[in-house]
């Protein structure tokens, strides 16, 4: 499958999907959700997709905002924050949105999770009071929640911001010894835990242009050795852009890529959220430039120092 | 005659009688308060069914097939039920297949619900680590036997959720969302792995139903549940939903460092029964640890269920006859002195 078959085909898949008035579903015939809504604002926009859906999907977005700033799961439980973030990307260098994305930035800046000094009797390993971002409120900062957040406040140019630094040294912090991420623990009662693509992709995302590369080589490697075996979209979707944005393209991407859409067969259509990211994926994975969180690179700027 | 004696009692009474009678009514309150609740509930009963099953490859689906007629479980309760399996699939990795449910144990049980005439069996899990469900789902073999038996799989991490009031009140969360698939099934059948768990002492047929709790609400790993309370959560969650029924899959279980990091041990059986709290009491004392020990067994019994051997009445193998000590380790807190004496 070429680029422009992989755009016209996920662009046509997210339009079946879209809701009138804008939004998308989590599945086909189901309700509008955010966090769906806001990945495919990016991948319709990375395949050339209708403007016009674009800015109804964002003006959705907007709907769904909160006073102070957050977008939740849903409006009942406005403690599952996370989707926050994406919100952020989504109204990237959308004039209608700028206030909305700049109190969401604002929220984001101001939030942060559960943190506390590590006791002898804590037997996980990492530094308990490094701040990121948690999934719900209340609860720890974990590492994908935090890598999102740095691409967010990245690409809407926070990226000096001393709680995008502090998440950085928190996501170097959860790195595992032998490369690569999980959820967010490296070593709980004295045994390192296992590395997970998809953790590991989104952390290299929010760390590129952040640090040298020395400080992210092993993760690295773990990806380029794990990226062939994967055959599910988030999995796959997310591998292929941590590795887009160190500039590594993996030569299968394509046929992996794929291989991967045909395996709907086996699983059921996929959720809009996970179809995006392979999209996405794929698109960055040809070194297209249309997948807008891969190109912020700030470590040329001698402010940063990121340097474990 | 009575009224006028009292009167001289009292009468009679000196200020020190009255303090040491004041006092001993604190010490007996006072050690009331100590004593275990179980004490001050009204026993419960419940059966649990133990199958010896060396391998995978035995007919696991006939063996299930045994434990639920042993358990009463009969045609025409199942006849045209929608039956979920939820397994316990947390992460894979190569080298341990013993994190997850074995798949053949799910083949097992569908094959047995179907010829009991359920009307649908769907398998459904939320995995507490990885954010691609999927991903777990085709690493442990699970879709590879669901694609073949063409057996629904659901992504409950992703689903939408509905709320329902705590009812176990156990933590400070005064509702949980489950997944709106639950709505639409009559038997939620928790699938667990048998093994030791460093946070718990014991991860079964209850300490499972974590994976129900959807991602999207509850973050991973589920972490909302461990700020609420790891012991109290499952408490909570299982008074709640209220399971109809659980198999623990022991053929190959883990030891140690569960639930990831530890060894797989054979203990060569499959537990079953209504009861979840008696199920995992019968798993404990076959792994050699004391039910009592494990906190929220302990507050479970004669509550959610009995956990006391001899409120559990015991079909096929004894516990004697498949008792395997499940290796402990001293250092991990939530594992220290729950050895079975």
């Amino acid at each position: 499958m070429d680029l422009s078959s992989l755009r016209t085909h996920g662009s046509a898949v997210l339009v079946s999907r879209a809701l009138s008035g804008g939004g998308f579903p989590g599945r086909f015939g189901e309700r509008f959700q955010v966090d769906s809504t806001a990945w495919s604002i990016l991948a319709l926009a990375a395949c050339g997709g209708s403007a016009e859906l674009i800015d109804q999907s964002r003006q959705a977005l907007m709907r769904e905002q909160l006073p102070d700033g957050r977008l939740c799961v849903n409006r009942t439980h406005p403690a599952s924050y996370w989707p926050t973030s994406l919100a952020i990307l989504a109204w990237q260098d959308s004039e209608s949105c700028r206030e909305a994305q700049q109190r969401a930035v604002r929220f984001l800046l101001e939030t942060t999770g559960f943190h506390f000094p590590r006791t002898s009797d804590v037997p996980s390993a990492h530094d308990t009071l490094l701040k990121g971002w948690p999934w719900v409120d209340d609860t720890h900062s974990w590492v994908e929640p935090t890598a999102i957040g740095i691409m967010a406040l990245k690409t809407a140019g926070h990226g000096h911001h001393d709680r995008v630094k502090e998440a950085v040294r928190m996501v170097l912090d959860r790195q595992l010894p032998h490369g690569g991420w999980n959820y967010g623990n490296t070593h709980v009662f004295g045994k390192e835990l296992h590395p997970m693509p998809e953790s590991t992709g989104a952390a290299l995302i929010g760390l590129a242009g952040m640090v040298e590369e020395r400080t992210v080589a092993r993760s690295l490697e773990y990806l380029e050795d794990e990226v062939g075996r994967l055959r599910t979209p988030i999995s796959l979707g997310w591998s292929l852009l941590g590795l887009a944005a160190w500039g590594r393209r993996p030569s299968s991407a394509t046929a992996l890529v794929e291989r991967c859409l045909a395996n709907q067969d086996r699983y059921g259509e996929y959720e809009t959220s996970a179809l995006c990211l392979l999209i996405l994926g794929a698109l960055a994975a040809e070194n297209d430039k249309s997948v807008p969180f891969l190109s912020i690179s700030m470590y040329h700027d001698k402010r940063l120092s990121f340097s474990r | 005659m009575d009224t006028q004696a009292n009167h001289r009692a009292t009468e009679g009474l000196t200020r020190r009688d009255i303090l040491k009678a004041v006092a001993a009514g604190l010490v007996i309150g006072t050690g009331l308060l100590v004593v275990p609740k179980r004490y001050f509930r009204l026993p419960q009963q419940a059966q649990t069914f133990v199958a010896k099953v060396d391998h995978y490859q035995l007919d696991i689906a006939g063996i299930l097939s045994l434990g639920m007629q042993e358990l009463g479980v009969t045609k025409a309760e199942i006849q045209g039920k929608r039956i979920l399996l939820k397994p316990n699939l947390v992460e894979t990795a190569s080298e341990a297949p013993h994190i997850n449910t074995h798949p053949l144990v799910l083949r097992g049980a569908i094959e047995a619900f179907l010829r009991l005439g359920a009307a649908t069996v769907m398998v459904a899990e939320g995995p507490g680590h990885r954010r691609d469900t999927l991903a777990v789902y085709e690493e442990s073999g699970l879709a590879d036997v669901l694609t073949e038996d063409r057996i629904k799989f659901h992504d409950l991490n992703y689903i939408t959720g509905y709320e329902l009031p705590n009812v176990g009140a156990k933590t400070t969360m005064k509702t949980l969302t489950f997944p709106t698939l639950f709505q639409d099934v009559d038997w939620i059948v928790s699938m667990a792995k048998m093994k030791t768990h460093h946070w718990t002492g014991a991860t079964l047929s209850m300490k499972n139903l974590f994976g129900v709790m959807p991602g999207r609400y509850y973050g991973w790993p589920k972490n909302v549940l461990h700020k609420a309370g790891i012991q109290n959560s499952i408490l909570d969650i299982n008074a709640t939903l209220k399971p109809h029924f659980a198999i623990v899959d022991g053929i190959i279980g883990m030891e140690g460092d569960g639930p990831i990091m530890g060894d797989p041990k054979q203990a060569g059986v499959l537990v079953m029964g209504r009861n979840l709290p008696a199920v995992d009491a019968t798993c404990c004392r076959i792994m050699g640890i004391d039910p009592y020990k494990v906190s929220y067994l302990e507050q479970a019994d004669n509550w959610l269920g009995p956990i006391g051997e001899k409120s559990i009445e015991q079909r096929g193998e004894t516990i004697v006859s498949v008792q395997t000590d499940f290796r402990l380790i001293d250092t991990i807190p939530a594992q220290q002195g729950i050895r079975l004496a």
